[in-house]
C-alpha cells in the first residue's frame, strides 16, 4: 500500500497544508495539538507558506480566523470539545459572514465531569451553526475531506465554512497508511481562494456582518445560509467526481457498507463505524443479511441519500455516539424526520446510544444490536434509546463508587 | 377588542404612554397587554409601542397591524418611512397626533378624512415642565381618554408607572396635572370597533439563493447613512444669526453627528435633514450666533431641506 | 515638564473632512460619537472599523453604514482577535503579492466600557501580548450604555445605574472603584495609550497624530459623556466633558513606551460641579447630601493629583 503511516492528527495537518492555506489562527487542546504542533513546524521551516498565531482562547482563534477569511485568506484551524464550545458564538458569526474556512473538530466528550475521549456531543451542538459539517471515518479520509471541503466551501453557491470532524483518540493519534496526494494535482483540484464578497481594501471599503433591524431582514439573510447550506450537496458531489478522477478515491455524503440485500441496517459515523463494518461482517457469518450506513455528511442533511439508502428496510438501528439528556440520540431523530413521509419506511427505528466518553463497543455490544434490532423488526416496533452499557462494566462502576464514597461513618 | 399604537421618538415616553393606559386598563377591570418594539432606538429614534384592551383573553402578541387608535407624539414621523406610523391605518381608525395645527390641517397633509384629532402636547410640557422631555403622562391621558377610559384610572396609572421609573413625587405629581389637562382638552372622536374583514391566506414567496454579495448583511455603498434623514429628531433647531458668528469653528468640532460644516469665509452651514437638534453648538456658540428655535410643523423651518 | 502639542496649535487645523458621516441612530448628543468623529480625522478613510457589542454596533445597521472606511461586526468578547485576524490576512496577502501595499488598511477596534474593562479583556491582553498593530478606541461611558446603563467595571464609585441603585444600605450606588484600565493596558507595555476627551479636540488630534509614529497596539480611552445613561440635556455634553477633566476626575494623559505624561493639568474644580450636573449622581444631593460619599470622590482625586505631582514633576 502506497502513503505513510500516520495519525489523523497529522493528516489533518497535512490537509492544510497541501490546500495551502494562508493563515491559521491557533489554541491547543487536547487532542487536538499535533494538529498546531505540525503545522507551526511547517511554517517556521518554510515547508508552507502560512502564518500561525497562537491566540489566547478558542474564542478569539474562531474570530481571528472568521476576520481573516472576511478579509480574504484562506483560513485554517483546529479545536475539540470545550474548544468549540468556548468558540461557539463565533460560529455562528462566520456563517453569517459567509467566510469558508475549515475547521477541524477532534471530537472529546464534553465536561461534567472532564475527560479526554471522543463522543459527538461537541460536533453535534455546532449542527445548527451554519457550519457544513463532514465526519471522517479513517485518517486517509481526514486529509481528503479537508481538500474536498476548502472546495465546497469556496464553491460561490455554498461559501459557507465546514466543520470536519474525526475522532479523538480512536483517529487523532491512531496511525494507519495515508496516501499525500501530489501538491500539483491538489492545485488543479482546489483554484485558489478569490472570493467575490469578501476582502477588506482600501479601494474596496464596505460593512460586514451588520446589525439588521426586524425579522423579515434578518429571515432573508439566514434562509440565505439554509439554500447555501443546501446547494452543498450538489457542490459536494461535483468536488466527490473530480476528486476521484484524480486522486481515484470516491466519497460520497453517505457510506452503504453491504447494504445491496441488508434486512437490518445499523446508521453510524465517524471512527467507530469501522467497527460498525466488522459488526456487519460478523452478524453477516451468522446469517443475519445486516448492512451499515455511515453518514459523512451531518450537514447539509444528506436526506434523500439517507432515505434511498433506509427505505424498503426491516429495521434500522441509529448508533447514536450522543446523547441528548431528555430526548435521546440526537441523529436518530434526524433520521425518524427523513424517513417519515416514505411509505416504505421501515418497520422499525430503533435507537442506541453508544461509546460515550470513548467508552468501547465491543463485538458482543454490536451482537445484542443486531439482535434486539432484528427483534424490533420482526414486532414493527422500534426500541430505545437504549445505552450499550454491560454488565462487567456496570459492576466495575459500582467498585468506583464505593471508593468515592469512602468508609461510612461508624464503620456501619 | 381595542388596540392603540403609539409612535414616538426614543425619550418621548411612547413605551410608558402605552403601560399608562395598559395598567389604567387593568385597573379598570379589563383584560389589557402592553409591549414596546425594543430595536435600535436611541433618543431620537422612531419607537412603536401598543396596547391592547378587551373583556376577554387576548390572542395576539406584538405589533398591533390594525390598530383602533393610533397616537403620534411626533408628527414629523409621519413622513419617516422607518416608522410606518401609517400601516393598517383605514377610515376607521382614530389619529391623535401631537401637533400645533389642528385636525382639518393635518388630515389634509396626510390625505386622511374626518378621523384625526390633535392636541400640542409638546407646548402643554414646554409651558408646566418648563423644558423639552419625555411626555408619556400626556400621551397616556389622551390616549386613555379617547379609549373612554376613566380620568381616576388614569391618574392612578400614570403614579404607577412614573413611580416605577424612579421619579420624585413632586415630579409625578406634576406630570398628573398636565395629563389631566389633557384629558380634557383632546377633542375626542368616536371610535368604531366592528369586526375587521378577515384577510385571506397570504402568498408566500420564498426567496431564491443569491451569491453573499447579496445574500449576506454587507454593504458596499460607502457613507450611505446619509440616504437616512434624522432631522425629525428635533425639538429645537439651531439657526445662526450670522451677524454674530465670528467664525471660530467650534460649532463645527463639537457637533457629534458632523452635520456643521464651514464655508470658505468661516461660516457654518447646518445640514437640517440630518441635525439631531442636540444643541451642542448652541451650548458651545461663544458669539451666540446659534440659538435655539422650537420646531413647528408646517413653517418654513419645518420642511426646510 | 509640561507636555506640548507639536503639530496641533489652533483650532482650525482640526480636519474640514469627515469620515464619519451623519444619519446612523446613535443619540442626540451623543459624546462617543462626538470624539470618534474627531478620532476619525486622525485615521482617515483607510481603515477597517472592528466593532465590539455596544452602542456603536448601531454606526452600521443594514443598509446603512456611516462610513467610508470598512467594517466588521465581531462579538463583544473578541474584537481586538477580529482585528489581529484581519491584520494578519492582510500582511499576508500582501507578502503573497495577492494585494497591493496601496490596499492596506489601518485596523481600529470600536469597543464600549463593558466590552474593555469587563468581556474583551483576555482578548485584548492576547492583542497587546501579540504586539498586534492596531488602534483601540474605547468610547467609556461607564455603564452598559447599549442595554440601558447597567453597571460595569468602568463605573465609578457613587454612580446609580440600573444594576447599582441606590438603597437606604448603599446610599452611594456603585460601591466599587471604577477600574483602571489605563494602568492595565500599561502594564503590558504597548507602546503607545492615551486618554482622550471630546471638549479638548486639539489634546485629542495630537494625540492621533503622535500615536500614528508607533507601530503596535495603541489605545485611545475616550470619556463619553453620555445624556440618555447619565441622565443630562444633550446639550451640556462638552460641558460634563470639559467638568471632567477639569475636576480631575477624567486625567488627559499618554504613555509612550510606558511612561506617563499628563497632557494637561487641570485645576481641580471641586467634583461636586461635575457631579450635580447629572441624574446618575442626584441622589448624592436629594434627598439628602451625602458629604462622605462625595469626599471620598474628592479625596481620590486629590491623591491622584498629589501622585503625579510627585511623579511628573520630579522628571
Amino acid at each position: 500500500m502506497d502513503g505513510e503511516m500516520m495519525t489523523g492528527n497529522l493528516a489533518a495537518a497535512w490537509g492544510a497544508r497541501l490546500a495551502d492555506v494562508d493563515y491559521v489562527p491557533a489554541f491547543p487542546i487536547t487532542p487536538q495539538t499535533e494538529i498546531i504542533e505540525a503545522l507551526a513546524k511547517w511554517c517556521e521551516n518554510g515547508q508552507m507558506a502560512a502564518r500561525v498565531v497562537t491566540m489566547d482562547s478558542e474564542h478569539s482563534m474562531m474570530t481571528a480566523a472568521g476576520a481573516a477569511g472576511a478579509t480574504g485568506a484562506r483560513v485554517f484551524s483546529a479545536t475539540s470539545s470545550q474548544g468549540l464550545l468556548h468558540a461557539f458564538e463565533l460560529l455562528y458569526s462566520v456563517s453569517g459572514w459567509r467566510v469558508p474556512l475549515v475547521l477541524v473538530n477532534v471530537s472529546r466528550a464534553l465536561a461534567a465531569p472532564i475527560t479526554l475521549e471522543p463522543d459527538h456531543n461537541d460536533v453535534l451542538a455546532a449542527r445548527d451553526s451554519g457550519f457544513l459539517q463532514i465526519h471522517a471515518e479513517t485518517c486517509q479520509e481526514v486529509l481528503d475531506s479537508i481538500l474536498m471541503a476548502y472546495r465546497i466551501a469556496e464553491d460561490e453557491r455554498v461559501m459557507l465554512p465546514v466543520i470536519v470532524n474525526l475522532d479523538g483518540f480512536y483517529l487523532s493519534f491512531t496511525r494507519e497508511p495515508v496516501s499525500i496526494p501530489d501538491a500539483g494535482q491538489v492545485r488543479e483540484f482546489l483554484p485558489p481562494f478569490r472570493p467575490a464578497h469578501l476582502g477588506f481594501r482600501a479601494s474596496a471599503p464596505h460593512a460586514l456582518g451588520t446589525a439588521v433591524l426586524g425579522g423579515s431582514i434578518y429571515s432573508y439573510f439566514r434562509h440565505q445560509i439554509h439554500l447555501a447550506s443546501m446547494n452543498a450537496l450538489e457542490a459536494h458531489e461535483e468536488a466527490a467526481l473530480e476528486f476521484n478522477r484524480l486522486f481515484g478515491r470516491r466519497y460520497g455524503v453517505v457510506e452503504g457498507y453491504r447494504l445491496e440485500d441488508a434486512e437490518d441496517v445499523l446508521v453510524m459515523t465517524n471512527a467507530f463505524a469501522s467497527k460498525g463494518k466488522a459488526a456487519v461482517d460478523a452478524a453477516r457469518e451468522e446469517g443475519r443479511r445486516a448492512g451499515l450506513l455511515r453518514l459523512r455528511m451531518i450537514r447539509p442533511w444528506p436526506a434523500d441519500a439517507i432515505r434511498r439508502a433506509l427505505v424498503g428496510r426491516r429495521a434500522v438501528a441509529v448508533l447514536d455516539q450522543n446523547l441528548s439528556p431528555g430526548q435521546g440520540g440526537i441523529l436518530f431523530q434526524e433520521i425518524g424526520a427523513c424517513l417519515y413521509h416514505e411509505p416504505l419506511r421501515p418497520r422499525a427505528l430503533c435507537s442506541f446510544i453508544g461509546g460515550l466518553g470513548g467508552k468501547n463497543i465491543s463485538e458482543g455490544e454490536f451482537r445484542a444490536t443486531f439482535e434486539q434490532t432484528a427483534e424490533a423488526g420482526i414486532r414493527g416496533k422500534g426500541i430505545g434509546p437504549v445505552l450499550l452499557y454491560t454488565e462487567a462494566e456496570h459492576s466495575e462502576m459500582t467498585q468506583l463508587q464505593v471508593l468515592a464514597a469512602g468508609p461510612r461513618p461508624n464503620g456501619s | 377588542m381595542l388596540a392603540i399604537r403609539f409612535h414616538g421618538r426614543g425619550g418621548q415616553g411612547a413605551k410608558t404612554a402605552s403601560r399608562i393606559v395598559g395598567t389604567a386598563a387593568f385597573l379598570e377591570g379589563f383584560v389589557a397587554q402592553d409591549s414596546p418594539i425594543y430595536g435600535a432606538e436611541r433618543r431620537g429614534a422612531p419607537v412603536a409601542a401598543f396596547t391592547r384592551i378587551a373583556r376577554e383573553p387576548i390572542r395576539e402578541r406584538g405589533i398591533i397591524a390594525h390598530p383602533t387608535v393610533v397616537v403620534v407624539a411626533d408628527t414629523s414621523l409621519i413622513s419617516d418611512p422607518a416608522a410606518r406610523v401609517l400601516d393598517g391605518v383605514d377610515e376607521k381608525t382614530v389619529l391623535f397626533m401631537n401637533s400645533s395645527l389642528s385636525a382639518e390641517q393635518l388630515a389634509t397633509q396626510i390625505s386622511l378624512s374626518g378621523r384625526v384629532t390633535a392636541l400640542d402636547l409638546t407646548e402643554v410640557a414646554l409651558q408646566r415642565f418648563g423644558k423639552r422631555g419625555a411626555i408619556s403622562a400626556l400621551l397616556g391621558a389622551v390616549a386613555g381618554r379617547l379609549v373612554g377610559l376613566r380620568q381616576e384610572s388614569i391618574h392612578e396609572a400614570i403614579s404607577r408607572e412614573l413611580a416605577d421609573l424612579g421619579l420624585a413625587p413632586s415630579v409625578i405629581e406634576q406630570n398628573q396635572v398636565a395629563a389631566r389637562h389633557c384629558y380634557d382638552a383632546v377633542p375626542v372622536v368616536a371610535l368604531e370597533t366592528g369586526s375587521r374583514r378577515v384577510p385571506g391566506s397570504t402568498r408566500l414567496r420564498i426567496p431564491n439563493y443569491e451569491p453573499p454579495s447579496r445574500g449576506t448583511a454587507r454593504i458596499s455603498a460607502a457613507a450611505n447613512s446619509l440616504l437616512r434623514e434624522t432631522g425629525g429628531w428635533r425639538t429645537f433647531r439651531p439657526v445662526l444669526v450670522p451677524d454674530k458668528c465670528n467664525g471660530c469653528w467650534l460649532c463645527f468640532v463639537y457637533c457629534p453627528d458632523g452635520v456643521i460644516s464651514m464655508t470658505k469665509d468661516d461660516r457654518p452651514v447646518i445640514d437640517y435633514d440630518h441635525c439631531k437638534g442636540c444643541q451642542i453648538c448652541v451650548q458651545e456658540c461663544p458669539t451666540r450666533a446659534l440659538v435655539a428655535e422650537r420646531e413647528k410643523e408646517g413653517e418654513a423651518a419645518w420642511t426646510a431641506k | 515638564m509640561t507636555w506640548q502639542r507639536e503639530t496641533f496649535k489652533k483650532i482650525k487645523q482640526v480636519p474640514r473632512e469627515e469620515h464619519v458621516f451623519p444619519g446612523t441612530s446613535l443619540c442626540a448628543g451623543c459624546g462617543g460619537l462626538e470624539a470618534l468623529r474627531l478620532a476619525s480625522k486622525g485615521l482617515g478613510d483607510h481603515v477597517v472599523y472592528v466593532n465590539a457589542a455596544g452602542c456603536f454596533t448601531m454606526l452600521a445597521a443594514y443598509p446603512f453604514t456611516p462610513f467610508k472606511g470598512s467594517w466588521l461586526y465581531t462579538t463583544m468578547g473578541s474584537a481586538p482577535a477580529g482585528a489581529q485576524g484581519i491584520r494578519d490576512a492582510l500582511d499576508v496577502l500582501i507578502a503573497k503579492g495577492r494585494l497591493p501595499k496601496e490596499e492596506n488598511l489601518k485596523i481600529v477596534v470600536l469597543g464600549g466600557d463593558g466590552s474593555t474593562y469587563d468581556m474583551a479583556l483576555s482578548s485584548t491582553s492576547g492583542a497587546i501580548h501579540r504586539r498586534l498593530d492596531f488602534y483601540y478606541f474605547c468610547y467609556d461611558n461607564e455603564a452598559y450604555g447599549n442595554t440601558g446603563m447597567q453597571l460595569s467595571s468602568a463605573t465609578p464609585y457613587g454612580a446609580r445605574t440600573a444594576t447599582s441603585p441606590c438603597s437606604l444600605q448603599h446610599q452611594a450606588g456603585t460601591l466599587q472603584e471604577k477600574k483602571d484600565i489605563f494602568e492595565i493596558w500599561r502594564a503590558h507595555k504597548p507602546p503607545y495609550i492615551a486618554t482622550v476627551a471630546p471638549r479638548y479636540p486639539l489634546d485629542l488630534e495630537e494625540k492621533f497624530a503622535r500615536a500614528s509614529k508607533f507601530e503596535g497596539p495603541k489605545l485611545f480611552l475616550a470619556l463619553s459623556a453620555c445624556p440618555t445613561g447619565w441622565l443630562y440635556d444633550p446639550g451640556e455634553t462638552p460641558e460634563v466633558a470639559k467638568l471632567a477633566v477639569e475636576t480631575g476626575l477624567w486625567p488627559l494623559k499618554e504613555a509612550i513606551n510606558g511612561e506617563v505624561t499628563h497632557t494637561y493639568i487641570p485645576k481641580l474644580k471641586p467634583v461636586e460641579d461635575y457631579l450635580k450636573l447629572q441624574g446618575r449622581f442626584r441622589h448624592l444631593f436629594e434627598p439628602t447630601l451625602q458629604k462622605e460619599v462625595i469626599a471620598h470622590i474628592q479625596d481620590r482625586v486629590h491623591r491622584y493629583w498629589e501622585r503625579v505631582n510627585q511623579v511628573e514633576r520630579k522628571g
